[in-house]
């Protein structure tokens, strides 16, 4: 453990452990539904972990960008459910009616990630600024790629965060063309904005823990947004972190080698059943997924008539009887 | 509450009459003072008081965090709008002019009308400011926006002709949990014709439903907004000929009260469709494509529309007279209908 980190808690380390599992099988493991790449980067678990989850709808807020299962797995979300909507199934939150990324659970915290890159930034700028308002403890987590900073869109979210101070957090994804720009780039955007700005690496979990967990803190004492570079992983194994974490949590965090075997089988145990019980829920069911969601009644045959043009007539299907009635 | 209230939301209480803007500036402050969650948004709409003046003495009143002065940015200030919506408040975004929707578009068509479709919840927002010509404007300051809308599934789309409609619909728009865009025509709001008494209660007008802003049994036309008023002058005259119109005022184009219009037509047989608003793929082939879905039958001629040319609003007034459609116009296509 880093000299200047002071130990998590042993409870946050146990979830961790368990969310990592869970989001490591999702994201590698066979039997996956759909045809949606899945991406994960097992620092985003710890980063969304650093925020302050609720299931009551008073906790922070977070848009996990990429589809990526970690940031929902800490916001409370199950494998089932992310499995569901990574199946397109009827059973889906959004009904199959739109893609994995759009899962939104409000209660969680959890917020579907739509639009093109940068939309979210607004979006969840607006959220903070709602947090603010309202006196709340309460801030919003965001993950973008770095291209998002190319957009308009996203730099007035931005700014619009800024100017308000509103609580937020966003994370750019740090990808390997945009790494080649360098973190400066993202050091000199806040600084454009006159907000903070940190950069993350494949740095133990604690710091990247208490990283997040400071720009939280700054951020609900109205200090403004945060922007966090996600650098990009090594060339070796993506999941070296993760077994990394492991180690230190036996070693340092006090947990058992078999209390984080038995941590290991329960997450396993969790993704085996949601993928038997996704192989047995039902496709979508076009009347029942689209109409409750359609603004107006959805047109009926014959044709797009609603209304019969006199009493007791009858559709045929001949276009004649309507002048033979009239 | 520091100091004395704008003039401009208290002619209701009063006892006086209010003008279309008032009637604007009454329902926000009426909408503020009622529920916490109202808060606005806007260029200029604080220190400045907007560019109309509709929210003039609204930042010292109700204070910096629920007026508030956005960047030059109608796509971010949207988009935030959304997020803050999201989390239970209810804003109202004002676009400076309509024309300037544009850039939100984005947010707007792709997130913010998609948002109970996707599973994200209701999106309880407002997008309100001024639309139409008239005002020697020019093409970025006198467009019509309702159709580059009126296609997406998922938003309500609000246009009152009547400052007592402005206030009730845009009370309701603010209630409503759907994202309404509300569309006020500049040539109503200081118009001495449109200043009228307002109820004294809480005055609120259903969405959805149009009004029947004049009786008849030979011609109906189908209009909402100015075009109301252009239409009611082109009754007035056509009445002098014996011809009974009746004229109906849409207030809300989405979702549109096709019954009201059906049931018109069925009685009159002759139907007009008058917007402002440019010909192609304006609103009057959807209500036309309706009128031959629901009541072809009780047609005893062709539909007519009178709008606007296909052009973008010119800006010299001989220009703009041209492309605007006129009391004449209306008048010429009501008598030609009257009598085929």
């Amino acid at each position: 453990m880093h000299g200047d980190a002071s130990p998590l808690s042993r409870e946050v380390v146990r979830d961790l452990l368990y969310q990592g599992f869970q989001a490591r099988l999702l994201a590698g493991g066979a039997g996956m539904p759909g045809d949606t790449p899945v991406s994960v980067d097992i620092r985003t678990v710890v980063m969304a972990r650093a925020m302050r989850h609720s299931s009551d709808g008073k906790g922070d807020l977070c848009c996990p960008g990429h589809l990526s299962p970690g940031p929902m797995l800490a916001f409370g979300a199950t494998p089932l459910e992310f499995l569901r909507q990574l199946g397109r199934k009827g059973t889906a939150p959004a009904a199959a009616r739109s893609g994995g990324r759009s899962w939104t659970d409000q209660r969680r915290g959890l917020i579907g990630w739509d639009g093109p890159p940068g939309t979210m930034t607004q979006v969840l700028a607006g959220a903070a600024l709602a947090f603010a308002q309202r006196g709340q403890d309460r801030a919003a987590l965001v993950f973008e790629e770095f291209v998002a900073t190319e957009t308009g869109g996203w730099h007035e979210g931005m700014n619009f965060a800024a100017a308000q101070s509103a609580p937020l957090i966003v994370v750019l994804d740090m990808t390997q063309p945009a790494d080649r720009a360098g973190t400066g780039a993202v050091d000199a955007i806040a600084r454009g904005y006159g907000v903070s700005a940190a950069a993350v690496a494949e740095e133990p979990y604690p710091r990247l823990f208490r990283t997040v967990a400071s720009a939280r803190r700054r951020a609900v004492r109205g200090r403004g947004p945060t922007l966090i570079a996600m650098l990009p992983r090594g060339e070796g194994d993506p999941w070296a972190l993760h077994d990394a974490f492991v180690a230190r949590a036996l070693d340092e965090a006090g947990v058992s080698d078999v209390e984080v075997r038995a941590i290991e089988r329960a997450a396993s145990a969790g993704v085996d059943h949601a993928l038997n019980r996704l192989a047995r829920e039902p496709e979508a069911e076009p009347h029942d997924a689209l109409v409750p969601a359609c603004a107006h009644e959805v047109p009926q045959p014959p044709w797009t008539r609603r209304v019969p043009p006199e009493p007791g007539w009858r559709a045929t299907g001949d276009p004649r009887e309507l002048h033979d009635a009239r | 509450m520091p100091g004395e209230l704008p003039r401009h939301v208290t002619r209701t209480r009063e006892g006086r009459p209010a003008t279309f803007l008032e009637a604007i500036a009454e329902a926000l402050w009426e909408e503020m003072e009622r529920d916490s969650r109202v808060f606005l948004m806007g260029e200029d709409i604080g220190a400045y008081g907007g560019a109309f003046k509709v929210t003039r003495g609204f930042l010292e009143h109700f204070g910096q965090s629920r007026v508030i002065d956005t960047p030059i940015a109608e796509g971010g200030f949207t988009g935030a709008a959304a997020g803050a919506a999201h989390m239970g408040l209810r804003p109202v975004v004002e676009m400076q002019f309509m024309d300037f929707i544009s850039p939100a578009y984005d947010v707007l068509t792709n997130y913010i009308a998609t948002s109970l479709y996707r599973g994200a919840g209701p999106l309880p927002m407002v997008v309100r400011g001024p639309v139409g010509g008239g005002n020697r404007g020019g093409p970025f300051h006198s467009q019509n926006v309702e159709m580059a809308f009126f296609h997406t599934p998922g938003l309500r789309i609000v246009y009152p002709s009547t400052a007592a409609d402005a206030k009730g619909l845009l009370k309701s728009a603010i209630r409503d949990d759907n994202p309404v865009i509300f569309e006020e025509h500049k040539g109503l709001y200081r118009a001495p014709h449109c200043r009228e008494m307002l109820p004294a209660d809480d005055h609120v007008v259903p969405l959805g439903k149009a009004r029947v802003a004049m009786e008849g049994e030979d011609l109906t036309i189908v209009t909402y907004g100015l075009m109301v008023h252009h239409a009611l002058e082109a009754a007035a005259e056509l009445g002098r000929d014996g011809v009974r119109v009746e004229v109906i005022d849409l207030r809300t184009l989405l979702p549109l009260d096709e019954d009201a219009i059906v049931a018109s037509v069925q009685k009159t047989g002759k139907l007009l469709i008058v917007h402002e608003d440019t010909r192609t793929g304006g609103i009057a082939g959807e209500i036309a494509i309706r009128i031959n879905e629901r009541a072809f039958e009780w047609l005893d001629g062709p539909i007519l529309r009178v709008t606007a040319i296909d052009s973008p609003v010119p800006f010299s007034g001989e220009l703009e007279d041209y492309f605007l459609p006129s009391v004449a116009d209306v008048v010429t296509a009501g008598r030609y209908l009257v009598d085929y």
